[in-house]
């Protein structure tokens, strides 16, 4: 029996640890980039893509904000049945989307709403990536010309 | 005092967890304070039809009030208002709209609080999400508790929040995380308290031997809850059935009605809803309990693990879970099907650490869970709140 306590933050470092050189030496055997085979590189990359796709808030990009004015790039999930035509026509026309095309079509509208949904978490994780790269490229220049100003 | 606990359904039957919660607290409190349960008829969450007959009952030591539900839920509308709110596109009218959507939308409960509230000592409130407590509270806001159940999904990012969270005398917590993510949004300085939940000591002995009958093989792992993608079940079987082809010979036992697939596996064993002198007996013998859930307010299954001195493999992603093991040192987490796995090994292989493990956990329910520990947490709040 383990007499001292079993520290769980500590165990995980090993764990996780271990995790990580397989998924190094696994990418490098599919023929990933050739840098990885230094470790420090390989887990100074994947930190910065855990932290993205971990601990950034999915909600408070930088990037969506900027790209909201000239273009709809949210993926539209939501089904907004219309028609131009106006009046009795128009909601007949309503009415048969709602209760017959779309009954009859419901289990390829769901099953694409799924992929656009998967899809949609997607490019926000990657527009998270593209986001902590800028982070750390404005704090790279900023080391340097700090550097630069002393030397 | 004399309390009033308002949740949107109440039931003996009904398994979600903030209603279990409010029963729980309210039949502890009961032995000190005049309690009454104030809900609505309804009993299923998707549609909330109304199923329990309105008016007063008794129910053990509570006094029940139910109020009828004006409409069921239009699941395509508030799939519609949902896709708009949590998509930063809603007006603030829209954001209220779909607390109305959410439901059970009951009229006549919130006529009833604005006629009697105020002859209620403290009116708690359970979850934030539902029309009873988003339009409740402002109307007894000096002597409501609200315990906001709240998780980390994009709810809670809705700017409708602020004021809501700006009324209440008093929150209720479930765990640390729960406090951070909602006092961040609500103004400095309000009375609070994380309770938790409290459980009394595991019983020594146990019959085991309705197990029998079920399939199982030694050594099982188990997953004990409601079988949905929400509650990460698909990220679950992907993980367990790729680290099962490594030749690893361990069963997974889902223990709890199923809202997806279960796909067919030799070591998946699924039981649907079992009873609970079964899930006492799963518990009791499994090897590790599995959670694998992204969004948690306080898991209720990870601390009955616990309770019978089970070490936790959980989902790394969602903080409260994470969290929780840290604080127990109960358990190990992963974040991928590489840590799933490798966790996992790691539990199967090492006996002796995963006992200790979960003997943490179980020293952490002693800790931090058992009922005199939560109510003293709960009065004290309660007395603060004056």
């Amino acid at each position: 029996m383990t007499e001292s306590p079993l520290r769980v933050d500590a165990l995980m470092r090993e764990i996780e640890g271990d995790v990580l050189e397989r998924l190094r030496r696994h990418v490098i055997k599919r023929g990933g980039a050739s840098e990885y085979q230094n470790e420090a590189i390989f887990e100074h990359v994947r930190d910065v893509l855990a932290r993205a796709a971990d601990e950034r808030n999915l909600d408070a990009l930088l990037l969506p904000e900027l790209l909201d004015g000239d273009a709809e790039w949210e993926l539209q999930t939501r089904l907004d049945l219309s028609t131009h035509r106006p009046g009795l026509i128009g909601g007949t026309i309503l009415w048969a989307k709602r209760r017959i095309l779309l009954p009859l079509t419901r289990w390829l509208f769901e099953y694409s709403q799924d992929n656009f949904r998967r899809q949609h978490h997607l490019n926000r994780v990657l527009l998270a990536c593209i986001e902590e790269l800028a982070i750390e490229n404005a704090r790279l220049r900023r080391d340097v010309s700090e550097l630069s100003k002393k030397s | 005092m004399k309390l009033a606990c308002v949740v949107h359904r109440f039931g003996a039957n009904i398994a979600g967890g903030s209603e279990g919660h409010c029963r729980l607290i309210a039949e502890h409190l009961a032995a000190r304070h005049d309690v009454t349960i104030v809900t609505t008829c309804a009993h299923d969450h998707i549609t909330w039809k109304n199923h329990y007959p309105p008016g007063a009952s008794d129910v053990g030591p509570l006094r029940v009030l139910r109020f009828p539900v004006a409409r069921e839920r239009n699941l395509h509308r508030f799939m519609d208002i949902s896709d708009s709110v949590f998509g930063d596109r809603a007006t603030p009218e829209e954001q209220e709209q779909w607390f109305r959507e959410n439901g059970p939308e009951a009229p006549e409960l919130l006529e009833y609080l604005r006629q009697h509230g105020r002859e209620y000592d403290r009116v708690l409130f359970w979850s934030y999400r539902y029309y009873d407590a988003y339009f409740g509270v402002p109307l007894v806001a000096d002597r409501a508790v609200l315990v906001p159940t709240a998780e980390e999904d994009p709810l809670i990012h809705v700017d409708a929040l602020g004021p809501l969270f700006a009324q209440p005398a008093g929150f209720l917590y479930l765990t640390p995380e729960e406090a951070e993510l909602v006092g961040a949004r609500a103004p400095a300085g309000k009375p609070s308290a994380v309770i938790g939940c409290g459980l009394d000591p595991a019983p020594a002995s146990l019959d085991l031997s309705g197990l029998d009958a079920l399939g199982l093989v030694d050594p099982f792992v188990l997953y004990l809850g409601r079988v949905d993608p929400n509650k990460g079940c698909e990220a679950l079987i992907r993980h367990f059935v790729q680290y099962a082809e490594s030749g690893r010979r361990v069963q997974l036992v889902m223990a709890g009605p199923a809202n997806m697939p279960i796909p067919e596996h030799p070591l998946v064993r699924p039981l649907g809803f079992v009873d609970e002198g079964t899930r006492d007996a799963l518990l009791a013998r499994a090897h590790i309990l599995m959670m694998p859930s992204p969004f948690e307010s306080l898991s209720m299954v990870l601390l009955e693990g616990w309770n019978r001195g089970l070490p936790a493999l959980v989902n790394a992603r969602c903080r409260v879970l994470r969290g929780q093991v840290l604080r127990a040192d109960g358990g190990l987490y992963y974040r991928n099907g590489m840590e799933f796995g490798a966790a996992l090994d790691y539990l199967l292989d090492h006996p002796t650490e995963s006992r200790v493990l979960g003997a943490q956990g179980r020293a952490y329910v002693d800790r931090e869970y058992r009922w005199p520990t939560v109510l003293a947490r709960i009065e004290k709040l309660l007395a603060e709140t004056a």
